[in-house]
């Protein structure tokens, strides 16, 4: 069974700067993939070459089995690859619902049709309530959960997640849990970026390990953890599992 | 929610037609030619000022050019009718899919440019178009051309008796510039540009190709723009190069949206209507003596719009409308 | 078409290309300062060159004494034109883009309308001057004095604007509020404070070529504005934002200007300008020099 997604060699350089250096990972199909590391990793730089934001200096990228390398991030998506921001993009000027229909869009262009599908897409989510609120008079967990929904809306066969854990408040954090849960369950495969351990080890079904660019361990998340690698280069023993 | 949605839609359309209507009947009323004409003016500009709305308003590409279609619609319809013929009708739909396909054309390098950029090289491309016709002296040149008059003919779309069926046919590219704005806005297009032009990089994540989404608006926007311009020809029996392709038209088309409200559905309509009656009033009463009052009276307009109120006049008319826009 | 035409042809257009350059380099400053636009720098030109006629009409002052005057009336316009429209301008979040371009070009439109007001259409001009009418000869060259001089004032506000930039305090603060402005907020630099003496600075450099300009060139209230474009032309060429790219693009713009008016008729002429901007941002977006 071919990996869902798959990075080969993956270098990429801004000038002198070698952010990501031959990173070979692969995702399967119905995974939940955690990519950690401490700051400066590098894990934003790949998962923006994933995403299709900018092509890497070197490798290549492969999802379904075909080389989307050169695709912008336009084209990806139209493939099955979503992906949220880390600093929230929401269409501010535009309502909740009409957020999602930009999403909705590509897989539906009949209007009404976008428009079911947005809605039902903010049910999931648990918007459904505030739709025609306009975006920018949501409070942060909400825009959280409307870059998912939109996200989402693009029916995508791979999502994305940048960060979309950090910073709520425990409550929020374990909705936050269920809905990735939720959005696994309906066969989407999702690769999650996080920093806050104690919320993605329990999730994930693998983790990946990135440190100055590089990969440094992967695996289950109860052997991630416990890895002397992994420890010293967050430089605490206070993610060590055990002793 | 749907409801409320669609209850907007339809009340839009409803009001529109009334409008249409009440606008329909007033020739009726309102007898004197140099109000007519004016009438006839406001019209067109809010045509106009729709079209270019699609492109700078909804799709946020700021153009100051479009005098470049109007031109190019005013030129096709002449020069096919008195060099070849062919009925001004004909002329409309071949300077409208000509305009269209240039403006897809010069779309494909210019959507690249950053805002500022962009402007300049619309000013700059119609400029060179106009200095272009200057020199050719198949299009008549510096010189003009003129459109044979021989009476009145709805074939020829010409009229000596009456400014009515000029009008008519005005408020008709009034409504047809409206409706196709309503239509877009609760389409894919719609969509697409008001997600470009809130964040482009977001719309990129969710599929939607920015290039393509420009270059649709722009073809609908010169289209009818164009034929504004074929419109305008035949009312006024004369084109010349500077009479329907200068600067001053790119202005005239931009400030009703700007002044009524950019990227809004009746913004264009509303700033016609003040500011086209407005012109021409502070025109007459001040006279030859009064030039340039009305560039000052523009100007400040302009310049208080961008400043006090840049979602336009239009959201003084209805609360919910404002909250949405803002 | 003889070698001598063609030398005296792109003498010309070079000796113009300064003056261009000093035209622009205001537009150039202003942008790199704060990224917006004067849509207004062709108008700031207009009142510069009228500012020097009513000085000659009313007072007998040649031009090139008024130069400094007006220079320094241009540079409290341009601070006033800051701190009343411009720092609102960039305030806005919505229509942001629409904001930026209307509110100087509005500002522009009202000018002109003012000027055709009370200054009416009429082409006006400095009869006599010290520079008027005279050229020299350099080796067979016939170079206008005006010209001439202007060009040297255009290199000497360079080198003024150099050395400005570079070794004075204010200068730096110039730099380092185009680096980031809200850094310099948190060293106690007013904001405010350089963007309008940023704004007055560059409508100065503009009023010093109004000035000379004035000299040889008719006075009109629509005179700025086939200068903003080829000013706008210039700084596209050179990189907005960059001051030496306003220099060594000028010099591009004149040459090309008296390059194509040897080749096209004279009404072509600024084709050839309008024809190298749209080939420049088509192939290299940020202008020969350009960082932004």
């Amino acid at each position: 069974m071919t990996p869902l997604l798959e990075t080969r060699g993956v270098w990429q350089r801004f000038g002198g700067l070698i952010a990501n250096s031959d990173v070979s990972i692969s995702v399967g199909r119905g995974e939940i993939v955690g990519l950690i590391g401490p700051n400066g990793a590098g894990k934003s730089t790949l998962f923006n070459l994933i995403a299709g934001v900018l092509p890497p200096t070197q490798g290549s990228i492969w999802f379904d089995g075909e080389d989307v390398t050169r695709l912008p991030a336009a084209e990806r998506c139209q493939r099955g690859v979503g992906r949220t921001f880390q600093v929230v993009k929401s269409f501010e000027t535009m309502s909740v619902i009409d957020n999602v229909i930009v999403g909705a869009l590509v897989r539906n262009t009949v209007m009404r049709v976008a428009r079911r599908k947005a809605h039902e897409v903010l049910e999931f989510c648990g918007l459904a309530a505030r739709a025609n609120v306009l975006a920018s008079d949501l409070v942060p967990s909400e825009k959280r959960r409307l870059e998912v929904a939109r996200a989402l809306a693009t029916e995508p066969k791979l999502l994305l997640l940048d960060e979309v854990l950090t910073g709520l408040t425990p409550v929020e954090a374990k909705t936050g849990v269920e809905l990735v849960r939720k959005v696994r369950d309906t066969g989407v495969t999702v690769l999650m970026v996080e920093h806050v351990m104690e919320i993605v080890m329990p999730l994930v079904d693998r983790a990946i390990v990135l440190d100055l660019g590089k990969v440094l361990v992967e695996g289950k998340p109860t052997e991630v953890v416990r890895d002397p690698k992994v420890i010293s280069a967050y430089l605490g023993d206070r993610h060590a599992v055990g002793a | 929610m749907d409801t409320d949605f669609a209850k907007r839609r339809r009340r839009d359309l409803i009001v529109a037609a009334c409008l249409a209507v009440i606008a329909a009947l007033v020739p009726l009323f309102v007898k004197d030619v140099y109000v007519q004409n004016i009438m006839v003016l406001t019209l067109m500009y809010a045509a106009l000022s729709q079209s270019w709305n699609i492109l700078s308003g909804y799709c946020g590409q700021i153009s100051l050019g479009h005098a470049l279609y109007f031109g190019l619609g005013a030129y096709t319809t002449t020069l096919l009718f008195t060099k070849f013929g062919v009925l001004p009708w004909f002329g409309m739909l071949g300077g409208g899919l000509i305009s269209a396909l240039i403006a897809m054309a010069l779309g494909y390098p210019c959507f690249r440019l950053r805002g500022h950029y962009f402007v300049i090289a619309t000013i700059v491309i119609a400029e060179i178009a106009l200095l272009l016709i200057q020199n050719w002296d198949w299009a008549g040149a510096a010189l003009g051309i003129d459109i044979p008059v021989r009476g009145d003919s709805w074939l020829k779309f010409q009229f000596t008796r009456s400014k009515l069926p000029y009008f008519y046919f005005a408020l008709g590219l009034a409504c047809v510039a409206w409706f196709v704005t309503w239509w877009l806005e609760d389409s894919k297009w719609g969509f697409w540009w008001r997600a470009v032009k809130d964040n482009p990089d977001a719309a990129e994540s969710l599929g939607v190709v920015v290039f393509n989404s420009k270059m649709g608006a722009a073809a609908v926007s010169a289209f009818l723009t164009a034929v504004g311009g074929s419109f305008y020809a035949q009312f006024v029996s004369y084109i010349d190069p500077e009479s329907v392709m200068g600067f001053q038209f790119s202005l005239l088309m931009a400030l009703p949206a700007v002044v009524g409200g950019i990227g809004t559905l009746w913004g264009p309509m509303l700033g016609a209507v003040i500011l086209i009656p407005l012109t021409e009033l502070t025109r007459s009463f001040i006279g030859g003596s009064g030039r340039g009052v009305d560039l000052i009276v523009y100007g400040t307009l302009i310049v208080l719009i961008s400043l006090a109120r840049p979602q336009g006049l239009i959201g003084l008319f209805s609360p919910k409308r404002k909250e949405a826009m803002r | 078409m003889t070698a001598e035409t063609i030398i005296q042809s792109l003498a010309s257009g070079l000796l113009m290309g300064l003056l261009y350059g000093l035209i622009a380099v205001g537009l150039a400053l202003i942008f790199g300062l704060m990224d917006v636009v004067n849509f207004a720098h062709g108008e700031f030109l207009m009142i510069a060159m009228y500012a020097t006629f009513f000085l000659f009409a009313f007072f007998a002052i040649d031009p090139l004494l008024a130069a400094p005057l007006v220079a320094a009336a241009l540079f409290v316009f341009g601070a006033v034109v800051y701190l009343l429209i411009v720092r609102f301008a960039v305030r806005a979040k919505a229509n942001a883009g629409m904001v930026q371009i209307f509110s100087t070009f509005g500002l522009a439109i009202v000018m002109r309308g003012l000027a055709q007001f009370f200054f009416t259409p009429d082409y006006r001009s400095v009869t006599h001057s010290w520079l008027g009418g005279k050229t020299i000869s350099l080796g067979g060259i016939f170079l206008p004095e005006p010209q001439l001089v202007g060009a040297a004032v255009s290199i000497a506000a360079f080198g003024g604007l150099y050395f400005f930039i570079n070794r004075t305090d204010f200068g730096r603060a110039l730099e380092a509020t185009r680096e980031d402005a809200g850094a310099v907020a948190l060293v106690g630099i007013d904001k405010n404070r350089v963007f309008a003496l940023g704004w007055g600075l560059g409508a100065a450099l503009v009023g010093l070529a109004g000035a000379i300009m004035s000299i040889f060139f008719y006075i009109y209230p629509d005179v700025g504005a086939s200068f903003a474009l080829i000013a706008y032309v210039t700084v596209a060429l050179g990189g907005f934002g960059s001051v030496f790219g306003a220099f060594a693009g000028g010099i591009i713009v004149g040459l090309v200007e008296a390059t194509t008016a040897m080749i096209l008729p004279p009404s072509l002429k600024s084709v050839g300008i309008y024809a190298v901007y749209l080939l420049v941002v088509f192939v290299r977006p940020r202008g020969l020099f350009g960082s932004i």
